[in-house]
């Protein structure tokens, strides 16, 4: 393969974009909506919640509109040029096919990357903007630098092993004869672990509960740690609970904390850098003081146990990695656009790659249908019997839900409005699956139909 | 079948039916057509609309592929990418970026025929000149008259110094003065050896141009030969004088009717309308 005719095709995809003003109308857009988004979206009223809608809503705005004119101007890359006769001249030069397929995409790669990159500038501008100008407190304005402006990783306690406590009882259940025929020693193993694992965050009224966390990384910068945490409780009525978190393991004495918390709603604990400084380890003790609340709680909500958010870099590096998945993402947008473009014609391309689109858009509900095998709820009468339509369409999803996985799996926005660190091993995952894989099979096919098509 | 190493285009038996959705034949717009194309020869390809001929071009520059029967260009198949590097193509309309300038559609078509650095920067330069676009070098095409457009066209059609250029209404928009430079140019192109396929309506710049044409109708052809064998008419000749008296003329009339037993007839020879415009044209340029 060429390099010469591989660049000048895709310095020409940009240099068309940018003559045409296409490049420049995008900008405007994006500025626009950028600057505007927060401004018309409130949040919470929080500083905190004003980044959040920086952060989430500007972040999915210009994935949004990338998006769509990714497509757009894929599908016009090759199907449009066919139409308007344009690539008469370059396919009737020494240029392989594959070059300008190849060419098209990197050109739409290099716009996207020059959008994207405008779109990192604007969110740290505004976040810095938005951090300097509210009103909000000095300590509700470190707090925020200290949830936002920082990568934090997550670590989660650690496990007590109960395999080896699961493997006794099971034996000794199956040995009483009280479990039905046909339930294996594995699952109920499995079953029991389950239990073990909620009951370890089991709480009763005055009860205590201490969770061990390590430190992956030497906590010497002097930023806090956060700790998130929810309670669950199976009354419906949400009573405040009372308690105090005793942070022990440091090179200071143990830091009590007074809490007061509703069941349901998470909960956050800022815990100073300074007390854990080069521990390898913090021990976290929950102690429940008073006794108006009846019921017994669970140290975790919504499947989630407690967290501790632990500073691992600056949001600058996790921006651009996070805008560099996104990249990713619009790449493999790219290839499936010049692919709908290769087989074809412009209007039915474009169309083909907005329904494909949506389709990755609505893979939230793909994933739910796919992993529940529900595709509808039947709000009054019997559960309706499976028929095999009902079985095909759940066949589908769950084919669509393998497909579109990466797609959720690879969304940087969620991570970066809680401040959550995108490692260099994500964005690398990211690109093996969306472009080497994802964008390396959908060009192959893409070239190979191109490569079939005449030009008549 | 072997390829002549004599023949730049060979096409035997050519073939192109188009398709349509469910795969059944639609149009079959070339039926086995057979052509033969020198080196250094300009070939004309005559014929109405939706005779066949841009199909039978496309297929030539590997756009099309061939339904049935054989072609090769300069040697080897048309979809071999190597072949294009010695070919050049202008189509009939200017398919140009048209946001972009002369300058750098041509520096991008030289980048796609792998000319690189000063060899390509001299290229461009010359054919801009050459095509007489020095004025307009740096405006976008979009911007261009049909006729500067056309030039742009055929630059970029002869960047690569190719030894087959193809060509389709190469005369088309243009005035007649840059018809007569364009005429030249692919005259003299001839002359150094470029073989050069036309497809025109224009029969007069046919006429003017080609070695050998071959007139297509209905996707076949239906005639094919040099341009002198086909003009000439084999019982008839024309004699040209000087304009002698009336008695003088009746005279020599009387004498050819009783030596043919045919009465001859007489008219005056005159100038074609472009020789007039081309001579007018240019009289009121050198004087202005």
């Amino acid at each position: 393969m060429s390099l010469l005719p591989l660049m000048a095709i895709a310095r020409l995809t940009v240099r068309d974009a940018v003559r045409s003003r296409l490049l420049v109308s995008l900008a405007v857009i994006l500025v626009i909506g950028l600057i505007s988004l927060p401004l018309l979206i409130s949040g919470d009223n929080t500083l905190n919640g004003q980044i959040q809608v920086i952060l989430a809503y500007t972040l999915s705005f210009a994935m949004s509109i990338l998006s769509a004119v990714t497509l757009w101007a894929a599908c016009g890359g090759i199907a449009s040029e066919i139409q308007d006769r344009r690539l008469y001249l370059v396919l009737t030069r020494p240029v392989h096919r594959h070059e300008l397929w190849l060419g098209k995409w990197l050109g739409i790669a290099g716009l996207n990357a020059m959008l994207l990159s405008l779109t990192g500038l604007i969110v740290s501008a505004m976040i810095a903007f938005t951090l300097n100008v509210s009103p909000e407190s000095a300590i509700a304005k470190r707090q925020a630098r200290e949830h936002f402006l920082l990568a934090r990783m997550t670590v989660i306690p650690v496990a007590p092993d109960f395999a080896e406590q699961a493997r006794r009882d099971a034996d000794a259940l199956l040995q009483s004869g009280r479990l039905p025929a046909g339930v294996t020693a594995r699952v109920v193993e499995a079953e029991l672990i389950k239990r073990y694992q909620d009951r370890r965050y089991s709480l009763p009224p005055h009860g205590a509960i201490t969770l061990d966390f390590p430190l992956p990384v030497s906590i010497d910068n002097g930023h806090d740690l956060i700790l998130k945490y929810a309670f669950d409780s199976s009354r419906p009525e949400r009573t405040p609970v009372s308690g105090e978190w005793t942070i022990s393991g440091g090179q200071h004495d143990s830091l009590v904390m007074s809490v007061t918390n509703y069941p349901g709603i998470p909960n956050t604990v800022l815990i100073p850098g300074e007390w854990v400084r080069g521990a390898p380890s913090i021990h976290l003790t929950y102690q429940r003081l008073d006794a108006k609340n009846p019921a017994t709680l669970l140290l975790k909500a919504n499947g989630k146990e407690p967290e501790l958010l632990i500073p691992a870099g600056g949001i600058a590096m996790n921006l651009t990695r996070g805008l560099l998945i996104i990249l990713f993402r619009l790449g493999f947008l790219a290839a499936l656009g010049l692919t709908a473009g290769s087989l074809l014609s412009m209007p039915v391309a474009v169309f083909a790659g907005f329904f494909i689109m949506t389709l990755l858009a609505l893979s939230g509900y793909v994933e739910t249908v796919a992993s529940s095998g529900v595709f509808y709820v039947a709000h009054e009468g019997p559960a309706p019997t499976q028929t095999w339509l009902d079985a095909a369409i759940l066949n589908l999803f769950k084919g669509l839900y393998g497909i579109t996985r990466p797609f959720l799996r690879f969304d940087p926005v969620p991570l970066l409005q809680e401040g959550l660190r995108i490692s260099w091993t994500v964005a690398g995952q990211a690109f093996v699956w969306l472009i080497g894989l994802y964008t390396t099979l959908t060009a192959v096919i893409g070239i190979a139909l191109f490569n079939r098509r005449e030009l008549g | 079948m072997s390829d002549s190493p004599h023949l730049i285009i060979e096409a035997h038996d050519l073939t192109k039916t188009f398709l349509d959705f469910w795969g059944r034949p639609k149009v079959h717009a070339v039926k086995g057509i057979t052509l033969e194309i020198r080196p250094g020869e300009i070939f004309g390809l005559l014929g109405p609309n939706g005779s066949g001929k841009s199909t039978t071009m496309k297929m030539i520059l590997g756009l099309l592929h061939p339904t049935s029967g054989h072609l090769s260009v300069l040697g080897q198949s048309p979809r071999d990418v190597a072949v294009k590097s010695r070919m050049g193509f202008m189509p009939e309309e200017s398919y140009l970026y048209k946001y972009l300038t002369a300058v750098e559609i041509l520096t991008f078509y030289a980048n796609l025929s792998g000319l690189s650095g000063s060899v390509r920067k001299e290229t461009v330069n010359r054919m801009i000149e050459q095509m007489g676009l020095q004025a307009a070098r740096n405006r976008p095409v979009g911007e261009f008259s049909k006729g500067m457009a056309r030039r742009v066209g055929l630059a970029q059609a002869l960047l690569n110094d190719p030894d087959l250029i193809l060509l389709d209404e190469p005369t088309s928009g243009l005035d007649p003065i840059a018809c007569r430079e364009v005429k030249d140019l692919l005259l003299n192109l001839a002359d150094r050896g470029k073989t050069i396929l036309i497809c025109s309506h224009h029969l007069a710049d046919m006429q003017d141009l080609s070695h050998r044409v071959a007139i297509l109708l209905e996707g076949e052809v239906c005639a094919a030969g040099s341009v002198k064998d086909l003009l000439a008419t084999p019982d008839l000749i024309r004699l040209t004088l000087p304009r002698p008296s009336r008695e003088k003329l009746s005279a020599m009339l009387d004498y050819l009717e009783r030596e043919t037993g045919f009465r001859p007839g007489v008219d005056h020879t005159g100038r074609t309308l472009e020789s007039v415009f081309i001579e007018t044209v240019s009289r009121r340029r050198i004087a202005s």
